[in-house]
């Protein structure tokens, strides 16, 4: 096993002290000389004709520049999630200012002055007029033949119906199935939470170019939105990564580049953009809602024969991302389990609501709390314990993911499985009874995969870097890099110091501006630390040849005989002093006219999974329905961790939303298409005192091809957990609740029904 | 109206209006950007500062309450150049990922441990109940805090 001087420890960046001394500054912390506050008019209806907007009050407000809607904006439509300019499944229905809003909180006008306290009363004084029109709210009354249409075109966005395997097979045996299993699950629409707002800062200058500072995912894809909607060239708009306070993958489409880019566009001075919570739960965007309907059928052995998958999203008002997002939970199973006929039919449909948009996971969290809830009714069915269904069926190392054809890689999920198992005492646990007091236990796992990067999705999988090192021997990282908040430049500071043996504090990296930093498509699929960690690799090792070779001439020794040991380069036999990477560099300049600065474009060439195994105990106080997590233990396939402390903090974050989205967390809409969540007062979330122990154990084999062996672990940390909750409660009370969030009033209801239909004894209310 | 008060030492007056939150004041008069807005209700902590040693979510004080009174914000922990203990053992621990509840989960706990010397891991999650973090899942926190309270009890 090899030994690591930096891959796996932590250590402290110049930016970690400036988050724990206040002076970093976030977007909304940014002041630029003249700028001017924004505020958006918001729509409160669910679907409504605009027919007249009179701003003579507000423009009457002291310090008021301006009131903006659709007359003056362009007509051109754009798709908040489009990051290539010819992007396939890209939708462009969304306009600026809406003359036709589709949900409570579109936009419909804007309001700039030089003050956020005057934008905010003149904002209250637009006078806009509407004639409400039919609203339709979810997405099977959107789909019934004479429902109102959305959008033109019809409410019927995307369909997709992929199928491998044989669909002959009832089960690989070739047996009739012992069982065959129908389950639905429901999903609801839920708030990404970053617990910084939504924000832009856009300026234009005198010349016409506009900057745009925005916490996103993607400096390039903001580019590409923003200047094709201002008809602008690409080089005339600037876009750079400010620190973000987390995103989750609320900040990862272009929700509000184009209309503050607009704003500053049309006031000539900078424009700063800050949303308050309401809008942010109402109208960014929100994890669509979803069904799905799972059929399978399983061999007395306990074997999958086959899973047929019927998935309804909601996309909300504005298509987005969701054509490709419900397509992507159809391909999360098969990296997962083997199946001998595996099929997934979906649909997306437009509805008057909140739009929605990828959240972390990508549509694997989703699919799995299906799947994982399901796979326990099949466990059930056959009378099989839950971790034994599963482990006949987990996928192996080098299996190929029929959808794909490509490899799942070095899948470690078995193990994961084994030995999550064997640390949570599964065995014993699962034996126990619930107790039939008030109080219920009950324990629960679930298995999940995600991916490392989007090679084969019809994106640009490659990134380019530039390292440079300075003469007194620090380093210059040049990368359109986006840290969201989960370590990504401390990971490539890792990566680039275990190259070269310096310290990694003494890498200076910046992130992602489109002026300056080359083309990196940005900080989505979790290709950050398996792409961008081995461009980084590859990066540094280039850079190590230029100053070995360089140390070779200047020794006038073979190459091939020196070393890198602590910043210097040395004789491999251990004669002779070492060289020092600053006089490397500084004799470079002056004696060979070279500088120490290499650029290099990596690109992806694979995607193996990357898997987690969640075990949970819950307790359940049938009075109240309300449940406390006891504990949860993580078994993660991760490859190796590049820095460890910060993965367990991921692996935390992870588990705290899956638990949120088992339980508690939910933005709901009323008939009027309102949500009546607005706040952290009513959207919970876990806190301090909820949250459980969390243990987190690590599989690293290193048996991929990433950096140092690594794989992802931000997004694949999420995926099971809301389904080992469900089941743990439906464990501990012998419910079969379906819908999530679970509830006091779910789980109430469910016990009451229970006790009116009794199987087993339990409290009534 | 003119604010009389003092903010992390410093004696001061700001111009202010009758409706002015003291956030407002910190984060816009001020320029203490450290103190952070999240929600505006006084549900997330990302605005927690110290007044008169107590706790409290700036988005929901009027700045004219603070007249008289002391404030500590982030900017005011640990000394020039030099981060505090609490602030030491948050880097430490890996409890910062974000950063964006970090200064509102520092003051929470300075106030903790200002009037708790040797809290319990229960104790100081329910300090930090009124501080929500979506980046740490909260245990790299609370073990910063209990690991500041040992350093500063001393051997």
């Amino acid at each position: 096993m090899r030994e690591f001087k930096y891959v796996g420890s932590a250590f402290c960046a110049p930016e970690t002290i400036a988050r724990v001394n206040g002076a970093l500054r976030f977007g909304a912390d940014l002041r630029l000389p003249g700028m001017l506050h924004a505020q958006l008019v918001l729509s409160p209806h669910a679907h409504a004709r605009v027919t007249g907007i009179d701003p003579t009050r507000a423009l009457a407000i002291p310090g008021v520049a301006g009131v903006y809607s659709h007359h003056d904006a362009p007509t051109r439509r754009y798709c908040r999630y489009r990051i290539l300019p010819a992007q396939a499944g890209c939708i462009d229905d969304e306009p600026l200012f809406a003359s036709t809003p589709r949900f409570v909180g579109d936009r419909v006008a804007a309001v700039v002055a030089t003050s956020r306290q005057a934008a905010r009363a003149a904002a209250r004084e637009v006078d806009i007029r509407y004639a409400p029109l039919p609203a339709v709210l979810s997405p099977e009354a959107s789909l019934e033949p004479d429902a109102a249409a959305i959008q033109p075109g019809g409410n019927l966005i995307s369909t997709y119906d992929l199928a491998v395997g044989d669909s002959a097979a009832k089960d690989r045996s070739g047996d009739t199935p012992a069982v065959i299993t129908v389950t639905e699950v429901r999903t609801p629409m839920l708030h990404h939470a970053a617990l910084e707002p939504h924000l832009c800062l856009a300026d234009c200058d005198s010349s016409g170019q506009i900057t745009v500072w925005s916490p996103c995912q993607s400096v390039y894809g903001a580019r590409t939105v923003v200047a094709d909607l201002l008809g602008l060239p690409y080089n005339r708009v600037r876009v750079v990564k400010v620190p973000m306070g987390g995103s989750f993958g609320g900040k990862q489409e272009f929700i509000l580049e184009p209309v503050t880019a607009f704003l500053a566009m049309q006031t000539g001075k900078p424009v700063l953009l800050v949303l308050d919570r309401e809008e942010c739960i109402r109208a960014t965007m929100v994890r669509p809602e979803q069904r799905s309907v799972m059929r399978s059928t399983t061999g007395a052995d306990g074997r999958l024969g086959s899973l047929d998958i019927d998935t309804l999203l909601s996309a909300g008002a504005y298509a987005g991302s969701s054509p490709d997002y419900a397509e992507a939970m159809a391909h999360k199973l098969t990296r997962l389990y083997r199946f001998g006929h595996y099929r997934h039919r979906g649909r997306v449909a437009y509805t008057n609501g909140p739009v929605g948009g990828g959240m972390r996971g990508w549509g694997a969290p989703d699919i799995a709390t299906c799947a994982e809830i399901h796979l326990d009714h099949v466990a059930a069915a056959l009378g099989m314990d839950p971790v034994e269904l599963r482990r006949r069926n987990l996928v192996a190392p080098g299996d190929i993911d029929p959808l794909t054809g490509k490899s799942v890689g070095d899948a470690r999920v078995r193990d994961c499985l084994d030995l999550g198992a064997r640390a949570f005492r599964w065995s014993e646990r699962v034996g126990l009874p619930p107790g039939d007091g008030r109080w219920r236990r009950g324990v629960g796992l679930a298995c999940g995969a995600h991916k490392n990067g989007v090679l084969s999705e019809s994106f640009p999988e490659f990134s380019t870097m530039t390292l440079k090192m300075n003469e007194d021997g620090s380093l210059d990282l040049n990368a359109s890099v986006h840290e969201v908040g989960a370590g990504t430049l401390d990971t490539l500071r890792t990566i680039i110091a275990e190259e070269l043996d310096i310290d990694p504090a003494s890498i200076s990296a910046r992130e992602a501006d489109t002026a300056s930093t080359p083309y990196d498509f940005g900080c989505f699929g979790s290709r950050m630390t398996y792409v961008c960690g081995a461009a980084a690799l590859q990066l540094a090792a280039l850079l190590r040849e230029r100053l070995v070779g360089t140390a070779a001439e200047l020794l006038g020794a073979g190459a091939q005989g020196l070393t890198v040991r602590d910043g210097a380069v040395w004789s491999i036999d251990g004669g002779g002093r070492g060289l020092a990477y600053a006089d490397i560099v500084q004799r470079a300049h002056v004696l060979y006219g070279r500088d120490m600065i290499v650029t290099h474009t990596y690109r992806g060439w694979s995607n193996p999974g990357s898997y987690a195994v969640q075990f949970a105990g819950v307790e359940v106080d049938v009075l109240t329905g309300l449940v406390r997590v006891t504990d949860v233990l993580a078994a993660i396939d991760i490859g190796r961790a590049i820095n460890r402390q910060r993965v367990e903090g991921q692996c935390g974050g992870a588990i705290q939303a899956g638990i949120g989205s088992a339980l508690c967390e939910e933005v709901d809409m009323d008939a009027a298409g309102r949500a009546g969540v607005g706040g952290f007062r009513n959207y919970h979330m876990f806190n301090a005192v909820d949250m459980p122990p969390v243990t987190v154990l690590l599989v690293e084999h290193d048996g991929d091809d990433g950096p140092y062996g690594a794989k992802s672990v931000g997004e694949v940390a999420t995926v099971p957990t809301a389904a080992a909750i469900v089941n743990a409660v439906n464990r501990a009370l012998g419910t079969r609740i379906t819908t999530l969030p679970l509830t006091p009033e779910r789980i109430v209801a469910a016990l009451c029904d229970q006790s009116a239909h009794p199987r087993r004894s339990a409290a009534c209310c | 109206m003119l604010l009389k008060t003092t903010v992390n030492g410093r004696r001061l007056q700001v111009r202010i209006e009758a409706d002015t939150r003291l956030i407002d004041v910190l984060r816009d008069s001020l320029g203490l950007t450290g103190t952070k807005e999240g929600c505006g209700e006084g549900e997330c902590g990302a605005c927690t500062v110290l007044i008169d040693g107590v706790p409290m979510n700036s988005c929901l004080v009027l700045a004219a309450q603070a007249g008289g009174r002391s404030v500590l914000t982030v900017e005011g922990l640990g000394s020039p150049g030099e981060p505090g203990v609490l602030q030491r053992q948050f880097v430490a621990h890996g409890a910062v990922q974000c950063g964006f509840c970090t200064p509102g989960m520092l003051m929470s706990a300075t106030a903790l441990l200002a009037r708790n010397r040797n809290p319990s891991e229960a104790q100081i999650r329910q300090a930090l109940a009124g501080n929500l973090c979506r980046c740490t899942g909260y245990a790299a926190i609370v073990a910063a805090v209990a690991a500041a309270a040992r350093e500063l009890a001393g051997p």
